[in-house]
């Protein structure tokens, strides 16, 4: 069971390739701040001069430190929780040509049961609904 | 012939009185439940008061329906709803203990019952898609369930109850 590593790969038949990852935690969610908030137009001319390297900081980060500091700071607690509970989720991961997830809950008694029914029904082309699994539909 | 719902219908014979007792045998035993495990928070509290009460006040009106001389009356045509999706872990054991007390008495009315004809089996397939329900709800039964699987569970259980309670007027109807 890895959050990094695919636990089967399967390709429909109309050739789409997608990933099927099993874990027990829920990763934090990427959530980009937005740069640019502030008014060029209230800025002083000379504060003008510093805009293009301001708005380079600013951009790197909202765009990416903020984010890895979130993720890197919530991330412990969500695998603690993960660690804790009985319930399994199972994504299979479409990456091209257009990205899509799909998310189901189970629980450990159901997971390799689970997991075959996903990628057979992904093999004919076919999202299922296994019984001992909640389907959640697309994620992410 | 007793007022409580619990008895009552096991006093009256098949009939319209009999769907009425049904009804409210169903109601009381669910409003019964959902306040015996109403949940953590005040709002969960507050939600389950609220069904439990819709459930007492239709149990009440049915009885009074069951003891009419025809069994006239008006007889809700399902269970209480919740005002919101998502049940906490304790509200579904209330739910799952419902429905089994209902499939219960649903199994041994058509054991006595008894018999081969076409419309007792057709009413064994029916409390064979409740029985359905209650295995999914046993299959992702777990401690601390994330909101995925109580979703699941609620849904399976919402559906369950439905069904049991369509399933035991029909019964009741002789």
């Amino acid at each position: 069971m890895s959050l990094f590593r695919p636990a089967r790969t399967v390709t429909t038949p109309s050739g789409e390739y997608w990933e099927l990852y099993v874990s027990k935690t829920v990763l934090p969610e990427w959530r980009e701040g937005r740069p640019g908030s502030h008014e060029a137009d209230t800025w002083p001319v000379a504060a003008g001069l510093l805009e293009l390297p301001l708005a380079l900081v600013e951009a790197i980060w909202s765009g990416l430190v903020r984010p890895l500091l979130r993720v890197a700071v919530l991330l412990p607690g969500a695998w603690l929780s993960g660690r804790r509970s009985r319930a399994i989720r199972i994504e299979a991961l479409r990456p091209y040509p257009s990205r899509r997830v799909l998310l189901w809950t189970t629980t450990e008694g159901q997971v390799d049961g689970v997991l075959e029914e996903i990628a057979a029904g992904l093999a004919e082309g076919r999202v299922v609904q296994p019984v001992g699994a909640v389907y959640s539909g697309q994620t992410g | 012939m007793s007022d409580s719902p619990y008895d009552l219908v096991d006093d009256l014979p098949p009939g319209a009185g009999r769907v009425a007792a049904w009804s409210a045998y169903a109601l009381q035993t669910y409003g019964d439940k959902v306040m015996a495990h109403p949940g953590g928070s005040y709002e969960a509290r507050d939600e389950a008061r609220a069904v439990a009460d819709a459930c007492h006040t239709l149990a009440v009106d049915c009885v009074r329906c069951a003891r009419s001389p025809e069994g006239e009356g008006g007889l809700p045509g399902r269970l209480p709803r919740w005002r919101t999706p998502l049940r906490d872990a304790e509200q579904l054991r209330g739910m799952r203990e419902a429905l089994e007390a209902l499939r219960i008495h649903i199994a041994y009315d058509l054991e006595r019952r008894g018999g081969d004809e076409a419309p007792g089996a057709e009413l064994r397939t029916e409390l064979a898609h409740v029985d359905e329900r209650l295995a999914k709800v046993e299959l992702l039964w777990i401690e601390r369930p994330p909101p995925e699987l109580r979703g699941g569970i609620g849904d399976a259980l919402v559906t369950g109850l439905d069904r049991a309670y369509a399933l035991g007027q029909r019964l009741a109807s002789g």
